[in-house]
């Protein structure tokens, strides 16, 4: 049986598309309206939508349940007329939906009240209630937090409570609505792990709404939406692969499959693959093919590592420790004696998980955070000689003292916050930008301000002309990002801190976002600190990182050398970038390719490999290999 | 980042946690109601020791009650010292210049202190003690009765129990905003009043538009999960009365009986 079904279904969104939906916020063009859309899912089945933001998925899983009602068109769901008010009642009791923010889906502030919102508004017994929170949360392995706080989860707890919340409804049809967008690695696997684990043992038919291409693969069928229409449909594996049709849709290849196409342009005839483990089968079967040919552009000297240097764009930090609410029942160690030093002129990366310091030491770098002895308060004790002091060094400015010139230090360090775009409050865009350089700079001159206005609005790759005089709500999701980070570039900062980027962007508007912070490396910001949980985006971008964890460091050093160790990463319960699986992969299976884990370097090297027959490698042991 | 402050639950396993909301809330209001019926020094000593008992069977810290009281400390100051010099009395203690300070001045400055601290305090317990789900579902079953006048019992209880949830996300984001407006050269801590209210613009405009997309969100969520008013609404949780809440009332009953006979047979002095 069908378990929703569109029939030429049109919808547009009456004020021309300005509404306040999950997607306006990131949006590239705000137009999510539908045209004529025919599409159906049969029950039991696990199907992915993918789009980019704007291209009207969302509003697909609204008009599902009748949140949103279509202009012309049938919807039929579970056989129910969902363009029939009367049926909207049955319809949501079958078909829940999970939205993207964590944090607006939630009802109650205990865990067990926020799950029977639902039971409770259809009128279900008070015992059954009992039975049905039981059920949801053990299905999404929250059963030990019935009782805890709502707002004191994870966000990938918190997404699994509120699947338990529809699932205490016993829906049929389960939609998630980018419910993975706004979470850390670790958090979107939890999500997927219990959406998949629903699919496949409670026969929930799935509707994964999604800009992750990588996610999509997992699904029984990919449906890729752009500009309100349908423009692919299929088995995922075979819609993943049209790599210029995808592109089209502003959407990327999943990783693998990008490493198998780079491969094949440079001779190799592997078959796609999807998991490390496949793929590297793929590579040293190919290997052992000596191919003929190969272009010769892969024939490029490995560059000289750079040298760092200087006062300038430096941080210097020993023995920092922070904690949050002391003497209080709440009082987190946030950091423990954090010892860190980034070189003047580095694309530093720092890692962790939510809640293991990396936020409140970067907070440190700009006096957001001030060290306690740097407080308007603090006396000094006589002669106490501390054995190990604390020393906070950035760009040249000594943060343990309060004599220190705090606006001076903030105009060098300039501070990118998570969805910056959430900080705009000017009429226009250029007051906007122009707010941090008039806190900083009182006695600039009308025309010096324009001058500066301008240069940091067209850096970030916007028209100034076109977008000076507008009001920042206007502009679509990834402008509004580009006026936030001018905002904070406009002070000319040496060095600048970003807090995940690229988080709830889809992939070209992440890509978009790293080749413009390294414009800003070359042209701009001696150093650059990015925080990310994204460890692909690290590999791809970094020259060298820190890994957090419980306020402490795990390792400092280059991706490679950090990646390396992936055992020890994963203990840590961190990802590696997908390279670096492949590498250990084909560790495994006796090839070693000594890349620095990004996927240019790594294609390189696997073809400088080729044509030189495979030097080095083992034959005998991969044929061995083989054979078994 | 989160500052305990009052209103916040304190997670403990004690007496006063387990007893019924509408004990508590029914409690709350004898209690204040009696403060201030207290007219003389031993029916504000009854009181005193009553709110030491019940603060010694909370498993509140200390510590927790007093910060709730920082908070008023200025108003508390405040109005001690306009009626210590504006009471009006007749038995003058001290006079210097336009200053006169009289006996009934001394006395109606004390018991007003004491029971703004007493009234304050003992709020601070029940909000201590009490999840705020079941503050607002005490509130809603002792509200009950109005239905039948077409008060919009349900509908008040869920809009006081998304606002209590909210206020955790709200302060994290009001702090995050701050923070990335502070790094932008924002200045929130000196200058003259027209200034700092300026300084709070950039704060309130993003965290409004923060506010409305949340609630629209909410919104949404709630309607995908069936939400259509209180009509077919069932209830999870039921509450129940148990012997503490029996003890409870046994103490604010006898606290009520003892200071209403000591203002019948005892003098007053305020």
């Amino acid at each position: 049986m069908e378990a929703v079904k569109f029939e030429k279904v049109h919808f547009s969104y009456p004020s021309g598309g300005n509404v306040a939906t999950d997607e306006d916020i990131f949006s590239s063009d705000a137009s999510f309206s539908l045209n004529g859309i025919d599409f159906s899912v049969q029950e039991g089945e696990f199907i992915a939508v993918l789009g980019h933001n704007g291209s009207g998925k969302s509003t697909l899983a609204r008009l599902t349940n009748g949140l949103l009602t279509p202009d012309s068109g049938k919807i039929t769901v579970l056989g129910l007329d969902a363009t029939n008010e009367e049926n909207l009642f049955n319809i949501r009791k079958q078909v829940g939906i999970v939205f993207q923010n964590p944090d607006n889906q939630t009802v109650a502030s205990i865990v067990e009240d926020d799950i029977a919102f639902g039971p409770e508004n259809v009128g279900i017994a008070r015992e059954e209630i009992g039975k049905r929170i039981d059920f949801a949360l053990n299905a999404v392995g929250m059963s030990e937090y019935r009782h805890s706080t709502t707002s004191r989860l994870s966000g990938g707890q918190k997404q699994r409570i509120a699947i338990a919340g529809v699932l205490a409804l016993k829906p049929r049809v389960m939609i998630l609505d980018e419910s993975t967008a706004m979470l850390d690695p670790r958090g979107r696997k939890e999500v997927i792990d219990v959406v998949l684990k629903l699919n496949k043992e409670e026969k929930i038919t799935v509707i994964l709404i999604t800009h992750f291409t990588e996610e999509a693969l997992l699904a029984d069928r990919a449906v890729v939406m752009h500009r309100g229409e349908i423009v692919m449909q299929g088995k995922p594996e075979e819609v993943l692969k049209r790599e210029k049709e995808l592109e089209k849709c502003s959407l990327t290849l999943p990783r693998p499959i990008k490493i198998c196409q780079k491969l094949r342009e440079g001779g190799l005839h592997v078959q796609d693959a999807l998991t490390s483990e496949t793929l590297s089968d793929e590579i040293v079967r190919e290997l052992e093919n000596i191919p003929v040919t190969l272009p010769a552009i892969w024939e490029k000297e490995e560059a000289p590592e750079q040298k760092f240097g200087g006062e300038i764009g430096r941080v210097e930090c020993k023995n920092l420790s922070f904690t949050y609410n002391p003497a209080s029942p709440f009082a987190t160690h946030a950091l423990n004696g954090v010892d860190l030093e980034i070189g003047a002129g580095e694309f530093f990366g720092i890692i962790g998980h939510t809640g293991s310091g990396k936020s409140t030491f970067v907070q440190h770098l700009n006096a957001l955070i001030k060290l306690p002895t740097a407080e308007k308060k603090y006396k000094e004790k006589r002669k106490k000689v501390q054995e190990n002091p604390t020393v906070l060094t950035v760009d040249g400015f000594d943060l343990t003292k309060k004599t220190t010139d705090f606006k001076a230090l903030r105009k060098k360090v300039g501070m990118v916050f998570q969805y910056p775009e959430y900080q705009l409050f000017a009429e226009t865009v250029f007051e906007d930008v122009a707010f941090g350089l008039k806190n900083f700079a009182e006695d600039l001159s009308e025309a010096e301000i324009e001058r500066e206005v301008k240069e940091a609005i067209e850096i970030v790759g916007l028209n100034y002309e076109e977008v000076k005089n507008r009001s920042p709500f206007e502009l679509s999701g990834g402008q509004k990002r580009r006026v936030a980070i001018a905002g904070v570039l406009v002070t000319r900062p040496e060095i600048l801190v970003l807090d995940e980027p690229a988080a709830g962007l889809d992939p070209l508007g992440k890509e978009e976002i790293m080749s413009l912070l390294h414009k800003l490396h070359a042209l701009w910001c001696k150093t650059i600190i990015v925080v990310s949980h994204d460890m692909d985006e690290i590999a791809e971008n970094c020259t060298r990182a820190a890994i957090f964890s419980e306020g402490k460091i795990l390792a400092v050093g280059t991706p490679k050398q950090l990646f390396e160790r992936s055992a020890a990463m994963e203990k840590a319960g961190l990802d590696v970038p997908f390279v670096a699986k492949l590498v250990n992969a084909l560790k495994a299976r006796g090839v070693e390719i000594d890349c620095d884990l990004t996927v240019s370097d790594f294609i390189e090297k696997i073809l400088k490999r080729a044509k030189t027959g495979g030097a080095g490698m083992r034959l005998s042991e991969i044929g061995g290999q083989n054979d078994a | 980042m989160r500052e305990v402050s009052f209103g916040q639950y304190y997670p403990a396993d004690s007496f006063v946690h387990k007893c019924d909301p509408r004990t508590k809330l029914l409690f709350l209001i004898a209690y204040i109601v009696a403060v201030f019926l207290a007219q003389n020094f031993y029916a504000l000593g009854a009181c005193i020791a009553v709110f030491i008992v019940i603060a010694a069977f909370s498993g509140v810290r200390f510590s927790s009650l007093l910060r709730s009281v920082k908070a008023i400390t200025f108003l508390l100051v405040f109005t001690a010292v306009l009626n210590l010099l504006f009471h009006s009395g007749e038995k003058v203690l001290f006079s210097w210049w336009v200053i006169t300070i009289t006996e009934e001045a001394v006395y109606f400055t004390i018991f007003l202190a004491v029971r703004l601290f007493l009234l304050v305090l003992s709020s601070a317990i029940l909000t201590l003690t009490t999840t705020p789900v079941a503050l607002t579902d005490g509130i809603e079953s002792l509200l009950k009765p109005l239905k039948w006048i077409r008060f919009p019992v349900h509908e008040l209880a869920l809009i006081m129990s998304i606002a209590l949830r909210f206020i955790p996300i709200l302060t994290d984001e009001t702090g995050r905003i701050m923070n990335a407006q502070k790094a932008r050269g924002a200045d929130f801590e000196t200058g003259g009043l027209i200034k700092r209210v300026k300084a709070v613009i950039p704060v309130l405009i993003p965290l409004l538009i923060s506010a409305f997309r949340r609630a629209d969100e909410l919104g949404d969520a709630m309607d995908a999960r069936c939400y259509s008013g209180s009509k077919v609404r069932t209830k999870y949780k039921k509450l129940t009365f148990g012997w503490r809440d029996l003890i409870a009332a046994l103490i604010v009953a006898a606290l009520f009986a003892g200071i209403v006979l000591l203002r019948i047979y005892t003098q007053a002095i305020v």
